[in-house]
């Protein structure tokens, strides 16, 4: 039967546990994009490293490319089924990944639901113990090694991300507002 | 027949932020945001999220590397939205994926395979190509 073919498959989807919003993409943009390259400081957090240069520039909404570079310590978590099923995952407990090479990675630099600066960082690294893995970084207990690490910073005028809870997932996550 | 552009010049115009919301296709997704802002053509520049799982390819025959979740993370991907000579828009992504243990896995995502799973956020530059006639 033609419906059971191989093409016919479908990717596999989600039941979420909240009401969903009809509206699938939330988009903004700016007109023109700002430019900034940041260098992370030596001892820094990679939260305070990225927050801090920017917001002395007036930035405090962008995306960024984190270059690669040696980190002191980092922490990362993965993200697998939520046991308590609030959502339908849940990070994990950190996982100590110590003296880092962060291979790459994106940051998302934001406003939080209390209304400081948040940063949201994916990224590639290779662990203290040879092995190369990947997930989500916690930027304030991660700290930049001995050198500096470059970052792309891609600046957001008119609008800005706010962290807001998402009746969808049940959870708080980062969604583009426009600037009053 | 039209000559194939091997170099093309142009600029950069506007940026672009958008968080997909769940059980979308990443690849769709991308090209949808491209209509809503009225992108035809547009470059990655950040792009972070979770799928449910990542269906990949790496070779030309479009066989699968299936990564299974959920949730699949998104690491970090390099990729541009192209429209053609019949408006058709085409999201063409290579990235790097992390599975529930952290392992990490890459490649093409395939149109259709990835469903995001809790959010997915892309940030997209609008490329303006200046001699698209010649």
């Amino acid at each position: 039967m033609l419906r059971n073919s191989q093409s016919d498959e479908r990717a596999r989807a989600m039941a979420h546990p909240g009401r969903f919003n009809p509206i699938r993409i939330q988009s903004e943009h700016s007109d023109t994009a700002g430019h900034f390259r940041v260098v992370l400081q030596p001892g820094k957090s990679l939260h305070d490293a990225l927050v801090h240069p920017l917001r002395q520039v007036g930035v405090t909404s962008a995306s960024t490319t984190v270059l690669g570079g040696v980190f002191s310590y980092l922490e990362y978590c993965v993200a697998p089924p939520d046991p308590r099923k609030e959502a339908v995952i849940r990070y994990s407990d950190p996982i100590i990944a110590g003296a880092s090479y962060l291979v790459f990675g994106n940051a998302t630099l934001g406003r939080s639901s209390e209304d400081n600066p948040m940063v949201h960082c994916h990224a590639a690294v290779r662990r203290e113990d040879g092995v190369v893995m990947g997930g989500h970084i916690i930027p304030e207990k991660t700290i930049v090694g001995t050198d500096p690490i470059s970052v792309l910073v891609t600046s957001f005028e008119g609008f800005e991300l706010r962290q807001m809870y998402d009746p969808e997932t049940n959870i708080p996550l980062f969604q583009p507002v426009a600037s009053i | 027949m039209m000559k194939p552009i091997i170099v093309e010049h142009g600029t950069m115009g506007r940026v672009a932020y958008a968080r997909i919301s769940p059980n979308e296709d990443l690849v769709r997704g991308i090209e949808k945001v491209c209509l809503a802002q009225g992108f035809r053509n547009a470059f990655v520049r950040g792009a972070l999220g979770s799928l449910v799982d990542a269906s990949l390819t790496i070779k030309s025959d479009g066989s699968k590397i299936l990564v299974k979740g959920p949730a699949v993370e998104v690491v970090s991907i390099a990729g541009e939205v192209r429209t053609d000579g019949d408006n058709a828009i085409s999201a063409t992504l290579s990235g790097v994926v992390a599975d529930t243990d952290g392992t990490v896995n890459g490649g093409a995502f395939i149109p259709g395979g990835n469903t995001i799973c809790m959010t997915f956020e892309v940030t997209l530059e609008e490329w303006l190509p200046a001699d698209h006639a010649a």
